[in-house]
């Protein structure tokens, strides 16, 4: 590999930062608790490198486990900047990706005697279906879909089911959840949630899986550990505690957010607390100025002793008030805040206007639109799914053939990798590389940025992604996001006004558009200018949460993940006279500072 | 790790065969028997040296039984090579873990296919094309790298070893010496290269070599003018420390002599072990995982001697290290060293192409395969290369046997037929070992009646025959069959031949005797012996009189005091045109119908 002298450059740049240098040398098992903008990525991206390069020797490799594609994304990106290339020794992809690429796949064939060679994901709307047919099957009443949201609760919570426990608490939910698998089973089906599940059955039952994981995969690194339940830490504990794999964790706990998927906290305090465990805490926030760390401590309502850089701002925190509701607070955020903050420098492209729920952006959205300010969604309402392969795919094929084909950018090999990992996973042979390297050349026609996108789209899933479609070997990915980007990009139905291709893919040149993210999906990022939109009495915390010390601490850290994305400035905008009891907080703790 | 089997169908002399294989193994067979075409079949599979162009294969590569390979949407040619042992090592583990087989996880596959690929009925060479893939599963592309790890390396018989060792770029002495002179301090070099200078500069001082200079200069200078001149002088080549490396040479002798001076034989050994530490070499950089190391026919280079020597250290010391041997021979020599679970036997059986007999599962004792080992080890691993083989006692049938045969018409060297005697043991792990490589036998065996017992040859009969009906996978016998055969005679007796097992009714020269021809040709060898008394010749003479005055025991008392070793030798020239007895009459038309 010809990483070293990256590595050594990444290295050496970490010579300020003991607790992260450490790190990345250590040998052992090993946490790394890194709180927001603490440069954790750099971290285990380095240690990554420095393991390949120093501890597993080809033809071995590692493997890294982390929450969703988004951040498989940006690590393979960072990766590739330390000479590590894509596909080589390193597997990088979601816990269902592990489970399904590297445990189901290669191996169930091997212990189940009876298993299919044309398995598939059931789709959500299948899932339904199955989940009606299953509760009929135990005899339930009431509403299915409801009942079934305690039986996957206890699914995706109770991994090990040779234990008593499964059939002793609430055994009903157990023949629910033991019926739908089987309906499932005999539709040669599997589901998301059951990729876990079913490598972790696997793995407990066959131990020369796990010998061939660790000889493949010495060391494991998972990233976002808070953020991925149950399933994947039963599966950690089995293959790091049981079979001797090496494991590299990363987390914060103050920023697990998706307990709704599953999601515990303390999963990852268990692990860091063990006897055979390295624990390592970064302190440094290189990311937010000095009072917004200081302030999001009050936010959390629990002190981490995170403190910046020497040279770091102190940045600024500023609370609106807005006399009137949402769309009162959306035309305040557009009309006066934003015009201040580009008076002093800042481009859209540095903003980020958080809120709750996706629903609460709406009319942002109208007003930008009927405006024209540009403006790019992060959330569920999201164009392009940042989180979805084949959406990333087509924004990429759309980058290329508005002007990224003359600086390479995205280069077309990546265009190409990306393509084969869609439809082959990884097996594709050198022929069938050759006939999509050859599809794409020849259908990446450079085009204009002002063509339009719908009869791009079109065109795409015409000449690519249908026949793509008809091939394909891999089972987990959603090809229907193309047709969802067709249809809302279709000007007969927005009324006439036809999407150009330089704004699809984000061909902002100057000063880009305002991000907006739903306080879930803004993990993970930073924006030099942060605005709370919505942060009234009620949004959040929600009045149900006030009874229950768990669900609002999990309140508490999603306020703090919004917080902790501000670089500069925060500006919080609420409702006059019903604001959040977290607003106050954070307000009391800058009024304490000044 | 190792090969564990070898599945070939559809390819050149192969039809289809299914070859167990062991850690090293030997293929052995005569000229045209599929040796070579086995290990390109390997190539096919595992060898990233083979260009893609060559990987392609032709219509005429197709196994001679397919008359039309376009025909029925066309035939392919498989081959499979599956590997066990490779979790015992990480890296290994790591290149083979996706591609166990469905049934087995033990087994990791890799294989070839030569198919068509075309719409509808493939028409011409071009409509077909290759695929490699492992695990059985054709979607499970094999990455390069697997295959660069997993290194089959071929030494093909009849290579120029001289210049492959003279040549320094393709040397395998090069990366040895030159890593070795990488770990050299920078310093040490320097003096050596200073050293060599100042002694080359020396040389260029004394005056004999300064003249000559002076001569050739002048002579030049005036042939081509001032103007012309090119300053012609003496020098050394480079001692640049950076290339010291390359001045440095394998001698022989004691340095006498250039390893390019060596006899082919120790060039090609020099070669081989190079070679062999070169792979060791690469292992330990970290450039590959496992070498299986093919080596075509090196008996072509080698004296007897040197065979058994190099070859026995090779297999012994191969054992552990991550590399495995397979090499091909007609050399019964190689043959003869070789532990018989490495031996593959390839065998030319016409209408059904060439057929693999492999020894990798024979599962004998320990003590039965000492037998067998000690057998061969002398010089008799003929037998792999015998179209048939006739089992007898000891050295007297194994003496009268080809005599009887020649009277029966058959010249048993020329039909490729070999007569193996057990010298007294037991007959099972031959007759395991023959079976096993498919070929025909019979076995030649004595009733030997005792007194007041049961005869010795009634026993050894049913072990032998219910031993065989094990290997050929009949179905057990019942009791009342195993009790019939126990009691009664003639029972045993057909069942004994069903399986070819001949058995007379006392011993080989009481039965000779009983013949009048042969029973002359005994009596005169007797009535010759100068040292018996005048009892024995009286005796003689009673005997040649009447052959109904024969006392077996007293006959076989006389034979004793010649010695049954001299006395078959003599009988072996005398019996020619006399018929032999009918059990091995039978015993050698048996094998002689089958090879």
């Amino acid at each position: 590999m010809s990483g070293t002298r990256a590595l050594k450059a990444a290295i050496g740049s970490l010579s300020q930062n003991p607790e992260q240098l450490l790190a990345v040398n250590v040998t052992d098992h090993c946490v790394v608790l890194a709180g927001p903008g603490s440069g954790k990525t750099k971290t285990l991206t380095t240690a990554m490198v420095r393991t390949l390069l120093e501890d597993v020797p080809e033809p071995r490799g590692v493997a890294c486990i982390t929450y969703n594609n988004e951040c498989a994304f940006e690590l393979e990106k960072r990766l590739s900047a330390l000479g590590l290339e894509r596909g080589t020794r390193a597997f990088i992809g979601t816990v269902h990706g592990f489970a399904l690429s590297q445990i189901i796949l290669p191996f169930a064939r091997c212990v189940f005697p009876d298993w299919p060679s044309d398995i598939s994901v059931i789709s959500e709307a299948d899932r339904k279906d199955v989940v009606a047919q299953a509760y009929a099957s135990v005899g339930g009443v009431g509403d299915p879909q409801n009942r079934w949201k305690f039986a996957e609760t206890k699914r995706k919570s109770e991994i090990d089911r040779s234990v008593p426990a499964w059939r002793d608490t609430n055994p009903e939910l157990a023949d629910f959840v033991e019926a739908y698998e089987g309906i499932l089973k005999a539709r040669k089906q599997i589901d998301f949630d059951g990729m876990p599940l079913l490598a972790y059955d696997m793995v407990s039952r066959f131990p020369w899986i796990s010998e061939a994981l660790k000889a493949k995969y010495p060391v494991l690194f998972v990233d976002e550990y808070q953020d991925l339940g149950y399933a994947l830490h039963e599966l950690v504990l089995k293959l790091c505690f049981e079979s001797g794999i090496r494991l590299f964790a990363v987390g914060d706990i103050d920023q697990s957010i998706y307990g709704f998927a599953g999601a515990e906290p303390s999963l990852l305090e268990g692990l860091s607390a063990r006897a055979d465990v390295q624990t390592i805490r970064l302190r440094f926030n290189y990311r937010c100025g000095t009072d917004i760390i200081d302030a999001s401590m009050a936010a959390l309502g629990a002190e981490r002793g995170y403190v910046g850089p020497d040279n770091a701002g102190k940045g600024a925190i500023r609370f609106h008030q807005v006399d009137g509701d949402d769309n009162a607070q959306a035309k305040y955020v557009l009309e006066s805040i934003l015009p201040d903050l580009q008076s002093r420098g800042y481009k859209l492209g540095e903003i980020g206007v958080l809120y709750r729920w996706a629903k609460h952006s709406d009319n942002l959205v109208s007003i930008a639109e009927a405006q024209g300010i540009p403006v790019v969604r992060a959330d569920n309402k999201a164009l392009i799914k940042r989180n979805s392969p084949v959406s990333r795919f087509v924004e990429r094929c759309a980058q290329w053939v508005v002007g990224g084909w003359k600086n390479a950018d995205p280069r077309f090999q990546r265009l190409c990798y990306d393509a084969s990992s869609l439809v082959y996973g990884g097996t594709a042979s050198d022929d069938e590389k050759r006939q999509m390297e050859h599809e794409l050349i020849t259908f990446l026609t450079p085009m204009d940025g002002a063509a339009s996108t719908h009869s791009w789209l079109l065109d795409f899933k015409r000449d690519i992604l249908s026949p793509w479609f008809a091939r394909k070997r891999t089972i987990s990915e959603h090809w229907d996001n193309l047709d969802e980007m067709i249809g809302r990009t279709d000007p007969a139905k927005k009324g006439g006004a036809d999407l150009k291709m330089a704004q699809f893919c984000g061909d902002s040149s100057g000063t880009g558009a305002i991000n907006l993210s739903t306080f879930h999906s803004s993990k993970g990022r930073e924006f030099r200018a942060v605005i709370l939109l919505g942060m009234n009495k009620d949004v959040i915390p929600n009045w149900r949460s006030n009874n229950d010390p768990n669900k609002m601490n999990a309140e508490r850290r999603e306020f703090y993940v919004a917080v902790t994305r501000a670089e500069q400035e925060l500006h919080v905008v609420f409702q006059k006279g019903h604001y959040s009891v977290f607003v106050r907080e954070l307000y009391d703790r800058t009024q304490q500072n000044k | 790790m190792h090969i564990s089997r070898v599945q070939i169908r559809n390819f050149r002399n192969f039809k289809s065969i299914d070859v167990p294989m062991s850690k090293n193994s030997v293929l052995i067979g005569e000229n045209r028997a599929g040796k070579s075409n086995f290990i390109h079949a390997l190539r096919l599979v595992l060898d990233t040296s083979l260009p893609d162009r060559s990987r392609s294969l032709k219509i005429s590569d197709f196994w001679d039984g397919i008359e039309d390979p376009f025909a029925e949407g066309g035939s392919s040619i498989e081959i499979d090579v599956d590997f066990v042992g490779f979790e015992a090592n990480p890296a290994t583990h790591a290149l083979l873990a996706d591609f166990r087989i469905a049934d087995d996880h033990t087994v990791a596959r890799i294989s070839y296919r030569f198919r068509p690929d075309c719409e509808g009925e493939p028409s011409s060479e071009a409509d077909f094309d290759y695929i490699i893939f492992g695990g059985g599963d054709e979607t499970r592309s094999v990455p390069s790298k697997t295959r660069k790890r997993l290194v089959l390396d071929v030494l093909h018989a009849l290579r120029d070893a001289e210049s492959d060792l003279a040549n320094w770029r393709k040397s395998p002495l090069r990366p040895l010496v030159e890593d070795a002179f990488s770990r050299i301090p920078d310093s040490d070099l320097v003096s050596v290269s200073s050293a060599i200078e100042g002694a080359g500069n020396a040389l260029l001082q004394l005056g004999e070599i300064t003249t000559l200079e002076a001569t050739l200069r002048g002579k030049l200078h005036a042939i081509g003018g001032p103007r012309n001149d090119i300053d012609a002088k003496f020098g050394i080549l480079s001692t640049d420390p950076s290339r010291l490396a390359s001045i440095l040479k394998l001698f022989i002798d004691g340095g006498s002599r250039e390893i390019g001076d060596a006899s082919l034989g120790s060039a090609n050994l020099a070669l081989l072990t190079l070679q062999l530490a070169e792979y060791e070499w690469k292992r330990a950089q970290n450039e590959q995982d496992f070498t299986i190391i093919a080596i075509e026919e090196p008996e072509a280079h080698l004296h007897p001697q040197l065979q058994r020597k190099v070859f026995s250290t090779l297999f012994q010391e191969n054992l552990e290290a991550p590399q495995s041997l397979i090499v091909s021979t007609h050399s019964p020599n190689i043959a003869s060293v070789t532990p018989f679970n490495q031996i593959v036997l390839l065998r030319n059986c016409g209408e059904d192409g060439s057929i693999a007999f492999s020894l990798a599962n024979l599962n004998l004792a320990a003590h039965e395969m000492a037998d067998l080992q000690g057998y061969l080890t002398t010089t008799r691993a003929e037998i792999f290369f015998s179209s048939g083989i006739i089992f007898v006692e000891g050295p007297s049938e194994e003496a009268l046997i080809p005599a009887f045969s020649a009277t029966l018409g058959h010249d048993l060297d020329a039909l490729g037929i070999t007569v193996c005697s057990v010298d007294g043991v037991d007959f099972g792990p031959y007759l395991k070992l023959a079976t096993m490589l498919g070929l025909p036998c019979s076995v030649i065996t004595d009733w030997d009646p005792i007194a007041g017992g049961t005869p010795l040859g009634w026993a050894r009969a049913k072990k032998l025959l219910l031993s065989k009906r094990d290997i050929q996978g009949a179905a057990a016998v019942t009791p009342a069959q195993l009790s019939r055969l126990d009691t009664e005679e003639g029972t045993l007796r057909a069942a004994a031949r069903k399986y070819n097992i001949y058995l007379n009714s006392s011993t080989l020269e009481i039965e000779l005797s009983q013949d009048p021809d042969l029973a002359d040709v005994l009596l005169s060898i007797l009535s010759e012996q100068t040292s018996f008394g005048p009892v024995l010749k009286s005796r003689i003479a009673r005997y040649q009189a009447d052959h109904a005055e024969i006392v077996p025991e007293k006959l076989m008392l006389m034979i004793g005091y010649v010695g049954k070793g001299r006395f078959s030798r003599e009988l072996e020239k005398r019996i020619v045109g006399i018929a032999p007895p009918e059990y091995i009459k039978h015993a050698i038309e048996h094998v002689v119908a089958k090879a």
